[in-house]
């Protein structure tokens, strides 16, 4: 016999990429350290999570919504500090194609 | 011994007897006329029996005048009088024998002609004994109360049924237009008799027992148009012109015939109003049924109550049989709510201030709180649920953000002061449009936003051609009802449908797949039951071969798929056929491995997929015995049936359409907070262990105490509710104990 | 109108009536976004066994970006504890509050370092400049630029 898949209507979640896939299992998910929201909702000024409210990496490896981190980095209380680790804050590149971590299963 | 002072004394009163009665006539001259006079006059006065076949004799009426006079003269008159009485009193029996022999025939034949025949002949009797006109009124006044006195008392029970009878046969043939002259012969003997005044209550009665019966006869159940206008011309053209017999008599003019009748007349239009107020308030809950082709007894209802003050019988009555009739468990809810709609849509006719929908409303609302899936049938029908045509929203009625019960202002230039049998508790809800009142049902919107989120996921997913208008309409009135920020969330899930078929048409471009996702995102989606499902052989493959389509496409992502969502289109070449089949993914993962290998067991297939249940798997496995693809060998051992065996061998390709009704497994909220409530079950358990049987709010005050409890008293109610269905706690007198 | 602050101190609150607070501190009331109150006090060996005080933090919209105002609360029922970072009028003196804020921090956070802050105290002082400082301080404490002189 051969099964002929004609058309399938799949369902999936997107998730960021994070690298950490540990926690990716679990129900919440990581949150930003700054609003305590899951990285996957959005920001408090944002009402769409995904493209419109992206992470940010720093060097350091903490990740935060953008726009969080960049209200704390307007602050001159933050004296361009990570909020973590009070190291300077330095923005990572990312690796745009790794292909070791783009499925998780 | 008489003395000779004595003597004197009777000879003086003899000769002033005399001279009075002779009246200084010669000698005895005056005597003897009076004498003659007096045998005249008491002869022609003595009552005569009719029945006497005798011819009556014929008296000259100048001489019976004249001998009037000279008994007068004498001032005998009075004394004439008594002996005439007298004689009335000896004749009498033959008015009983009368009465006797007409009441008889009556008893034995029941017909009303007996009794006219009878007053008539009273009549005849009457006019036949009654002393001259030439005699003066007050001679009239004794005869006819003398006579009246007898007659009355010789009069059975049986000639009331009589005479109400024949004169309700006065008033039928008013009402059918066949008036008989006779009638108005007939209402002047009653009147002779003194029967009008006698009856009166009787008469009244025959008036108010043919209106009811009239306004029942023309008004039940005819509810379109109102009713009160038709009544009152009947009234007007029907029951006047008869009242004018009984209640008008002697008025010499129109404007006096009306005084005369107002009495009696508003109390025959209060009763024909009271009648029809009664008459709807028993058909109230049919009225609210057939709503809106009801309005007209709507509408009388409302006149009629300004009049009768019957709204505490409204009530009641409505509620009564709102309570048998629809707040069962044979009930559908979504006809509770249907009728609840209507009933304030009605209510709001009968009384805009609202105080009698508040009090009919507060056991729906109650009943409604507590059954399970209210929300979503009202959630299902603010969306159009497309099943049933008639939604709770008229079309025609603005959308509108729900209204919060507003408090009273009293520098309000319209402001009323509530009407005067609103309890307490009540509150105008008349600015209130329906939805914000069923809404209101709940204390807060929050669980109908959950719901909507809930139902929204479910028809999203069940979406095939990726046409979600309908849901952003749908949406979009929604958020008017209940601001932005409330569908946010949905907002997101409809951006996500948008999104995944941009993303779908940029994967396909790169490189074409079968595989067409629904990509959400999560926190934003009601929660869909997890499974840790794995699709195997190419369908793994096209989720890989996709993923990494994806993650070049959007470098900062990649999918986490729900294997177990969605649905597959499959075509199955088999040695002897071809068929096509629609199927959930097990399924689908099932006849993949099916293409590995003809045999499997049931447990191994389990095994290669991961976690699905054994019923599950067995169900899925159905799918394709059905369709005769597989066939079960030995229990629980299946075999792919290459060459059809069995009655349908045809090769034709088959289409397994997906089972009407079969939506996407999103957990409903109700089922979300069933979830979470299992972990205070513990707590409840152990309470009622230790403390025998609690009542509900003292359940939920023991449960602040358990971390994270932050459910209402309403959601706990729901919870044992159900915990009682499955027989884990009984219910006595709002006290709840363990077991049965 | 939902600020940033009150999102997340929504979420703050949640998790303190889920997990409740930190040893030694109890959430006295918290029904506004503005302003909250504590209960503090030490367990264990230190200076101020015994002793109860209370906090009032005060959070203005930008919340967790801006740090909270925190304060003992000196009214007829409670005083601030004597310790050389503490003034009279409540203020205290914590870079943690200052200079060293972080939006990563929490309510519970701060708590549990003041907390800390008086359990290492050796001996019950109040700052040298007290005096003056309490004559001239503002009402509220984020207005005055302290300086950390140790820790």
């Amino acid at each position: 016999m051969k099964v002929h898949i004609k058309h399938w209507s799949a369902v999936a979640q997107w998730r960021w990429n994070t690298g950490n896939t540990a926690h990716d299992q679990d129900d919440e998910g990581d949150v930003c350290g700054i609003c305590r929201v899951p990285y996957e909702g959005c920001c408090p000024s944002c009402k769409m999570p995904g493209d419109d409210c992206p992470l940010i990496w720093g060097e350091c490896s903490h990740v935060f919504h953008m726009h969080c981190l960049l209200k704390w980095l307007g602050t001159a209380a933050s004296k361009q500090q990570c909020p973590m680790d009070r190291r300077a804050w330095v923005t990572a590149e990312r690796k745009a194609n790794d292909p070791s971590s783009t499925t998780v299963s | 011994m008489a003395s000779s002072a004595v003597r004197a004394q009777v000879a003086a009163k003899w000769q002033e007897s005399f001279n009075r009665l002779n009246r200084n006539e010669p000698g005895i001259s005056g005597l003897l006329a009076f004498s003659e006079a007096w045998t005249l006059a008491t002869e022609f006065l003595r009552p005569r029996d009719l029945n006497d076949p005798t011819p009556r004799k014929q008296y000259d009426l100048n001489q019976v005048r004249v001998a009037f006079g000279v008994i007068g003269e004498c001032r005998r008159l009075p004394v004439m009088m008594e002996v005439f009485l007298e004689d009335m009193r000896k004749s009498q029996h033959l008015i009983t024998r009368e009465v006797e022999v007409h009441m008889a025939l009556y008893e034995s034949n029941s017909d009303p002609e007996s009794i006219r025949t009878l007053v008539y002949r009273l009549v005849e009797w009457y006019d036949t004994w009654k002393p001259t006109t030439d005699l003066g009124s007050t001679i009239i006044s004794a005869y006819t109360l003398a006579f009246q006195t007898h007659l009355f008392s010789v009069l059975p029970p049986s000639f009331a049924r009589g005479i109400k009878a024949l004169i309700s046969a006065t008033l039928e043939r008013i009402i059918c237009q066949s008036q008989d002259p006779q009638d108005r012969v007939l209402w002047q003997a009653f009147d002779t008799l003194s029967l009008i005044d006698r009856y009166e209550t009787l008469i009244a009665s025959i008036g108010y027992e043919i209106i009811e019966s009239h306004v029942k006869e023309t008004c039940a159940g005819k509810w379109a148009e109102p009713m009160l206008g038709t009544l009152r011309t009947w009234m007007i053209d029907k029951i006047v012109p008869w009242m004018l017999y009984p209640f008008a008599r002697g008025a010499t003019n129109a404007d006096e015939a009306k005084t005369m009748m107002q009495g009696v007349g508003s109390r025959f239009d209060f009763h024909m109003h009271k009648t029809l107020c009664t008459l709807r308030t028993n058909e109230m809950f049919d009225i609210i049924v057939d709503f809106p082709d009801s309005t007209g007894a709507l509408q009388d209802l409302k006149e009629c109550l300004a009049r009768v003050d019957q709204r505490a019988d409204l009530v009641h009555a409505l509620r009564r049989a709102i309570n048998k009739r629809l707040l069962h468990p044979g009930a559908d809810t979504k006809d509770i709510l249907t009728q609840y709609v209507s009933t304030i849509k009605c209510l709001r006719i009968v009384d805009p201030p609202g105080v009698l929908l508040f009090k009919v409303a507060d056991p729906i609302r109650r009943y409604l709180r507590d059954r399970p899936d209210t929300i979503r049938c009202i959630v299902a029908s603010l969306v159009g649920d497309g099943e049933s045509e008639d939604s709770l929203v008229d079309e025609n009625e603005p959308i509108q953000p729900l209204q919060q019960p507003e408090m009273e202002n009293y520098s309000d230039p319209d402001w009323n002061p509530e009407p005067i049998d609103a309890g307490p508790d009540f509150r105008a809800s008349k600015s209130s449009d329906i939805i914000s009142t069923i809404v209101s049902i709940y204390d807060t919107k929050d669980l109908f936003v959950k719901e909507l989120q809930v139902l929204l996921a479910q028809r999203l997913l069940a979406v095939k051609d990726g046409n979600i208008d309908r849901e952003r309409r749908n949406v979009e009135i929604l958020k008017i009802r209940f601001g932005e920020a409330a569908l946010q969330v949905c907002e997101v899930m409809l951006r996500d449908m948008t999104d995944s078929r941009r993303i779908d048409q940029h994967v396909q471009s790169q490189k074409a797949s079968q595989m067409h996702p629904t990509i959400i995102s999560r926190h934003f989606w009601p929660a869909l039951e997890s499974s840790d499902m794995v699709m195997p052989g190419q369908f793994q493959i096209l989720q890989e071969q996709y993923a990494k389509e994806f993650s070049v496409f959007k470098p900062d992502k990649v999918l986490r798929w729900l294997p177990h969502l969605g649905r597959v289109h499959l075509q199955l070449e088999l040695d002897d056929r071809t068929l096509e089949a629609d199927v959930p993914p097990l399924e689908a993962a099932f006849i993949e491995l099916f293409s590995e290998n003809d045999i499997w067991t049931v447990d191994e297939l389990v095994l290669r997929v991961g976690s699905v249940t054994r019923t599950a798997a067995i169900k899925a496995l159905a799918t394709w015995v059905d369709m005769h693809v597989l066939k079960e060998d030995s229990e629980g051992v299946f075999r792919l049936l290459n060459v059809a065996e069995g009655p349908t061998p045809e090769s034709r390709p088959q289409i397994l359409k997906p089972v009407a009704g079969e939506l996407p497994p999103v957990m409903s909220v109700q089922q979300q907070q069933a979830e979470q409530m299992k972990i205070y079950w513990k707590f409840i358990e152990g309470m009622l262990t230790n403390l025998g049987s609690l009542p509900l709010d003292r359940i939920q005050t023991m449960l602040k105490f358990a971390p994270g409890y932050d459910r209402t008293v309403e959601q706990l109610g729901g919870f044992m509710e159900a915990a009682r269905r499955e027989g884990l706690v009984s219910v006595k007198d709002g006290m709840w104990r363990l077991g049965k | 109108m939902t600020s940033i602050s009150s999102r997340r101190l929504r979420k703050e609150l949640n998790e303190i009536q889920a997990e409740g607070c930190p040893t030694g501190i109890t959430l006295l009331s918290a029904d506004n976004f503005e302003s909250w109150f504590f209960s503090i006090e030490i367990l264990g060996e230190s200076l101020y066994q015994g002793e109860v005080f209370k906090l009032m933090f005060r959070f203005d919209s930008n919340y967790p970006i801006s740090a909270p105002a925190v304060q003992f609360v000196v009214d007829q029922d409670s005083t601030a504890p004597v310790h050389p970072h503490v003034y009279s009028n409540g203020h205290i003196c914590a870079s943690i509050l200052g200079n060293e804020w972080s939006p990563v921090l929490s309510v519970s956070a701060v708590c549990v370092t003041l907390q800390s802050m008086l359990a290492s105290c050796k001996s019950k002082e109040r700052p040298v400049d007290n005096d003056r400082y309490v004559r001239y301080a503002p009402d509220n404490p984020k207005k005055t630029r302290f300086h950390y002189d140790d820790d």
